[in-house]
């Protein structure tokens, strides 16, 4: 059993390892560094249309604030990007 | 397909980079960057220059069309951008920064829509240049206006101990700031590239770009600058 698995293996090398674990933990840091901001967005974005809904008059100011605030939200799912694209181009 | 989209990718990041030799000290250039960075300031130049034929006419006379649009633009950054100082004081001094600022981001992002040219702002040098220096420019304000005792006691705010957060907080805008307009413009063009050359090459890359290119070029030119105008503001004030 453990003959065979080696035998398998025989062609990969441990470069070829190291590689492989570069992709998944740039794929798994974006895929989960993505969930916080997409909650965090909708949260914002749907309360500033319950408040357009309710006050249309201050639309302007409500959206402007709005986009601040998913920005700001944004930034860590930016820190995931960041991690990712160190794992793969730099690391 | 695969090795379609495998090509297309690596021909995404291929750059042509030129090393300037300055007394030991080894400068690279990306060649594509530096020259959609000219075409997108040659453009501003161009629009600058005849917009500005248009505007030589006597005041008492009524505006033309020209004038009423560039009326609506300023109007727009006054009243958008840099009404979100505190002091309508910086805001006026800030106007000219913010205002090239958003436009020179703004066309840089369109440019990608053109066929054949690429966005600077998908290079993160480019991004990481525009960030310093509105960082750079937001702690010499605050500098000049608090004094450096009162900028310098700032960073012991509110207990001593918080300086080391305080440091990684201010360290950590121009990068979030820089990647947040790389990342957004470079996974636009990541989308409608592949789509472009491996699911479908007809209609549907029109419809991407106009999404990606134009809407969410529009959008984060404008979050760069509101947060350019929310990062200066609070360095001063803070």
């Amino acid at each position: 059993m453990l003959q065979d698995a080696q035998t398998a293996v025989g062609g990969i090398s441990g470069a070829d390892l190291i590689q492989a674990a570069k992709f998944l933990g740039a794929g798994l840091c974006m895929g989960i560094g993505a969930i916080g901001p997409a909650i965090g967005e909708g949260y914002a974005v749907g309360h500033a249309l319950d408040g357009i809904a309710r006050q249309p008059e201050l639309q302007g100011s409500l959206f402007r604030t709005m986009l601040i605030g998913c920005a700001v939200t944004e930034t860590t799912g930016i820190y995931s990007l960041l991690i990712a694209i160190v794992l793969i181009f730099v690391a | 397909m695969f090795e379609q989209l495998a090509k297309t990718l690596d021909h995404l990041g291929e750059k042509q980079v030129a090393v300037v030799d300055i007394w030991g000290l080894q400068i690279r250039f990306d060649w594509t960057m530096l020259i959609m960075s000219w075409i997108a300031m040659g453009i501003l130049f161009l629009l600058a220059f005849f917009l500005r034929r248009a505007l030589c006419q006597p005041i008492e006379e009524k505006p033309n069309r020209a004038q009423a649009a560039l009326d609506a633009l300023i109007a727009a950054v006054e009243g958008q951008l840099t009404s979100n100082f505190s002091s309508p004081g910086l805001g006026a001094r800030m106007f000219p920064f913010i205002g090239t600022l958003f436009l020179y981001v703004l066309v840089c992002n369109w440019l990608s829509v053109l066929p054949g040219l690429e966005s600077p702002t998908a290079n993160p040098n480019v991004t990481i240049g525009l960030a310093l220096l509105v960082f750079i420019l937001a702690h010499a304000y605050a500098i000049r206006i608090k004094g450096v005792r009162r900028y310098l006691r700032g960073f012991l705010d509110p207990y001593p101990f918080m300086l080391p957060l305080n440091l990684i907080g201010e360290i950590a805008k121009p990068i979030s700031h820089s990647f947040r307009l790389f990342g957004n413009v470079f996974a636009g063009t990541v989308l409608v590239t592949v789509v472009t050359a491996v699911l479908v090459p007809i209609a549907v890359p029109a419809a991407l770009n106009a999404v990606f290119g134009l809407f969410s070029g529009f959008i984060q030119a404008f979050v760069f600058s509101v947060l350019a105008v929310t990062y200066i503001n609070m360095a001063v004030e803070g």
